[in-house]
């Protein structure tokens, strides 16, 4: 119990880390304490392949992509530009206290139910059979999630892209003239 | 519930001490076999065959003066080394030494950590081998450290790709995994002389995950981290003494964990060298430590070969070392996994 109350804590304190941190290489090792301490949570649990998993994937693979883009384009040399509002503070702080509600009554209304893997059968076969057929449908739908997710960022990217060319085009007309 | 700590604690110590121990006979072979490569005699001043050479280098890099340079990022400058070191060592947890065996009214597992998952966990740990390097670099505030370990951190993510396909084609051919029932799957013979080794049956999956080891573990003719005629010493370029004596061991037991895990998977792991078994057949008490002799010299002629390809093979180019993991490595990989899933579809069936 003990080291559960523990490992809740030091995920929170380095997710909070993530969000407050000023230098962005910092916030990026964070986030890999994070995934890490997440992982510890797994273990815990006795779900031993799962935080293997965590630990291949999020913190092995992903994580590493994410400090590894931001010490290459060295963050640091620009200036932190974030705006402080009220207007921004009072609409992130209603948003949060409804999704927190929003947890919270689920939790409150189905805490026997949303034990979704049967901790004492924490075999790999018992979770794939869960993942691919009870589960199958919000599974896939996490996917094409994520793809959406990739296509929007492509079509963001690209979009500013060309925005940036055309004021190139129109500087460089405007120094014609 | 105090035996099973006090077992934990000796299996901890065990395992901690045979690999550091080990680490100062490693790099004097290293000097000596670079010598021999070389047609030179290396360091033999300092005992018999200079044995005693490797202590007088930890002496010297104990007592030497310790250079803090004052541009470092210091948290990450200090945290580093130790995180490169603990990470290193982290994937021994997993692998065993010897079979199951009974002791004192208890079967025994010779590994830290029992799990039906081994191999899983062990790459886990060794995935996060990169972060040490990287802050390393990052934290000395210095572009030949920085661009060592971007170039580190690439190479190992790419190699990862690679290894990786092998690894699952491993599991896929044995169907499991549990180390031991991977080891017991490779015990025996075929033909009554061929040890029914993994490396017969996926030489393919053997080569790339070599190939693999060399690249995660930084040695040449991938050790472009380094470099020294490009980028200086790379990501080490700013540590003296101690802390640069910590990334040194780190690349070596690096190369032992990762040496351990391709035996098990390639090599039968601690089942018995041929010839070993009529030793077993008279005398069945000594199972285990045969088992532990056999481990000890499969990752000793690993350890050699290390060495040898060290002296014989040049540096790749970067552009090269890219073109090679992935036009090269990782589609054969996939290739190799997709006939190897298929095989043992229809094998099942």
């Amino acid at each position: 119990m003990a080291a559960d109350i523990f490992l809740t804590i030091l995920t929170v304190v380095f997710a909070l880390m993530v969000v407050f941190s000023k230098k962005t290489v910092v916030s990026a090792f964070a986030l890999l304490m994070t995934l890490l301490s997440l992982a510890m949570i797994f273990f815990q649990l006795g779900t031993v392949f799962l935080s293997a998993v965590q630990v291949l994937i999020n913190a092995g693979a992903i994580a590493i992509l994410f400090v590894f883009v931001m010490m290459l384009i060295n963050l640091e040399q620009f200036p932190n530009n974030r705006e402080k509002s009220k207007v921004k503070l009072v609409i992130s702080t209603f948003t949060m206290l409804v999704v927190l509600g929003v947890f919270a009554l689920v939790i409150n209304n189905n805490i026997e139910t949303l034990s979704v893997v049967n901790l004492t059968d924490n075999s790999m076969k018992a979770l794939f059979d869960k993942l691919f057929n009870a589960y199958f449908l919000p599974f896939e739908m996490a996917t094409v999630l994520l793809l959406a997710a990739i296509v929007a960022c492509i079509v963001i990217t690209t979009h500013e892209k060309h925005e940036n060319e055309e004021e190139l085009q129109i500087l460089k007309t405007e120094e014609k003239l | 519930m105090l035996e099973a700590m006090i077992e934990i604690l000796l299996k901890t110590v065990v395992i901690l001490a045979l690999p550091l121990g080990a680490l100062p006979l490693i790099i004097h072979v290293e000097r000596r076999g670079a010598a021999f490569m070389q047609r030179r005699l290396g360091p033999n001043r300092v005992g018999p065959f200079g044995i005693l050479q490797p202590l007088a280098d930890v002496a010297k890099f104990m007592f030497k003066e310790e250079v803090h340079p004052t541009h470092v990022r210091p948290f990450f400058y200090t945290a580093a080394p130790m995180i490169a070191l603990v990470v290193a060592i982290l994937p021994l947890a997993c692998i065993p030494v010897a079979a199951p065996f009974e002791a004192f009214g208890r079967t025994i597992f010779p590994e830290v950590f029992r799990s039906d998952m081994g191999i899983f966990f062990a790459f886990a740990a060794s995935a996060l081998g990169s972060y040490g390097i990287l802050l390393a670099g990052w934290a000395s505030n210095n572009k030949y450290s920085m661009l060592g370990a971007l170039r580190a951190c690439a190479q190992m993510v790419s190699y990862e790709l690679s290894l990786s396909t092998s690894v699952v084609a491993m599991i896929f051919l044995y169907g499991t995994n549990d180390i031991h029932v991977m080891i017991a799957a490779q015990t025996g013979y075929w033909f009554g002389f061929l040890p029914k080794w993994g490396v017969f049956l996926q030489p393919v999956a053997a080569m790339l995950f070599l190939v693999g080891i060399f690249a995660e573990s930084n040695r040449l003719p991938f050790d472009l981290a380094e470099g020294e005629s490009e980028i200086v010493a790379g990501y080490h370029l700013e540590y003296s003494s101690m802390k640069f004596a910590l990334f040194f061991m780190a690349e070596y037991i690096h190369m032992i964990a990762l040496s351990a895990l391709f035996i098990i998977m390639f090599f039968g792991g601690y089942s018995l060298l041929p010839g070993m078994e009529l030793i077993v057949e008279r005398a069945p008490i000594l199972l285990a430590v045969l088992q532990v002799t056999s481990l000890i010299i499969k990752i000793g002629c690993m350890i050699w070969f290390f060495v040898w390809v060290r002296w014989t093979l040049p540096r790749f180019r970067y552009d090269k070392l890219m073109d090679l993991g992935w036009e090269r490595l990782l589609p054969l990989g996939i290739a190799n996994l997709i006939v190897t899933v298929l095989i043992v579809y229809f094998r099942n069936q």
